[in-house]
């Protein structure tokens, strides 16, 4: 699994096992080194504007804790070919995001990675 | 012989009149129905990467720079911003960009409705008698919009728009908006091509007339997506109610 993050705010976060910031602004998010990122749903939004992803993540660094990520809007999501059933409550995926440029916790989901290994969605850029 | 002149007189009438049905039906064939889904022009093959909203920006005139300036000073750097914030572009931001979302046109005879995937933004367009005084009506971010058809080009002018300072376009409520509908040749792939030359005027902000040219490629058997933006902050807000209460909340 990758690694995120090493910001001493968000260690306050996964201490606590809240999600970590909310909805940043586009330019937040780094397009060109995408990373993968495993977790069990806690909580997945299809919605306008944004979508809303909850993983529990646990990595060896910062354990176990919960991370929001942003995504595309439900209507680009679909274009994307994501859609709600692949981000079951419960179920334990791998999304590929554009982290945070802070690196903090979060990002926004370019894709998701499927069990045979494909990738499906292709986003380049928050919308 | 009084029946006779009677009857010729009824015969050139309904002759004159079949002219006139078949002179109103060449004149209605004339006007291309625009109907249907449409997207930022992209061209035959082309990737994802061109569905930028076409170039340009209004030059402001000084007091509108500041207002400008002010707006970002406030916003720059934070999560704030009319789309997150559930609010439409407003025009002529909806027409030009609206996010690279589809549009869908519905066209009757006196009125087109130009439905905007992203936000759900509608505009009307009222076609020659059926438009009523604009000053009748609210300052809108989409303004009112009256129209009228030359030849095969539909002629759309909107007024009673609000200032704004969120936008790509920033105007004052004395902007106006002219556009100018019209189909291209098709794409290789068959793909009917929507032209829009828009010129904005502004007396109060802009130092001269914007103008630039939008282009859409129609998107055969698509179907424009409803988009509801505001419900998550209400489910937020349900959410909140029910756990104050220690009740279940079973509504997603």
């Amino acid at each position: 699994m990758n690694k995120i993050v090493k910001s001493a705010v968000l260690l306050l976060a996964s201490m606590l096992a809240i999600p970590a910031l909310a909805h940043h602004s586009a330019a937040q998010f780094d397009f060109r080194n995408t990373v993968l990122v495993e977790g069990k749903v806690m909580e997945a939004r299809f919605a306008n504007p944004h979508m809303r992803l909850i993983l529990e993540v646990t990595d060896a660094e910062r354990g176990t804790r919960n991370i929001e990520f942003e995504g595309h809007s439900r209507n680009n999501m679909r274009r994307q070919g994501l859609m709600p059933d692949m981000f079951n409550s419960g179920d334990t995926i791998t999304i590929r995001i554009a982290p945070m440029r802070s690196g903090e916790d979060g990002g926004y989901v370019t894709a998701v990675r499927i069990p045979d290994g494909t990738e499906i969605g292709a986003v380049t850029a928050a919308d | 012989m009084f029946n006779i002149k009677k009857a010729k007189v009824l015969k050139a009438t309904r002759a004159a009149t079949v002219l006139c049905a078949m002179l109103a039906a060449a004149a209605q064939a004339a006007e291309p129905d625009f109907s249907g889904a449409w997207t930022t022009y992209r061209a035959t093959g082309a990737g994802a990467g061109a569905f930028a909203a076409p170039g340009g920006q209004p030059k402001l005139k000084p007091e509108a720079a500041k207002a400008l300036a002010d707006f970002t000073s406030v916003t720059e750097g934070t999560n704030y911003g009319a789309g997150n914030a559930c609010v439409g572009y407003g025009m002529p931001g909806s027409m030009l960009g609206s996010g690279g979302y589809p549009m869908e046109i519905i066209q009757r005879p006196e009125q087109l409705f130009v439905i905007y995937e992203a936000h759900n933004e509608i505009r009307r367009f009222y076609v020659g008698d059926e438009a009523e005084d604009p000053k009748d009506f609210f300052p809108e971010r989409n303004g009112y919009s009256s129209a009228h058809w030359e030849g095969e080009r539909l002629i759309v002018e909107t007024s009673r728009l609000k200032t704004q300072v969120d936008s790509r376009y920033p105007h004052s409520n004395q902007a106006t908006v002219r556009e100018v509908y019209y189909l291209d040749p098709p794409q290789e792939n068959g793909a009917r091509v929507l032209v829009a030359e828009m010129t904005m005027t502004d007396p109060l902000w802009l130092e001269e007339p914007f103008t630039t040219t939008k282009r859409w490629s129609e998107m055969a058997d698509y179907h424009v997506m409803s988009y509801e933006c505001s419900e998550p902050k209400w489910l937020d807000e349900m959410e909140m109610l029910y756990e104050k209460a220690g009740l279940e909340m079973l509504q997603e």
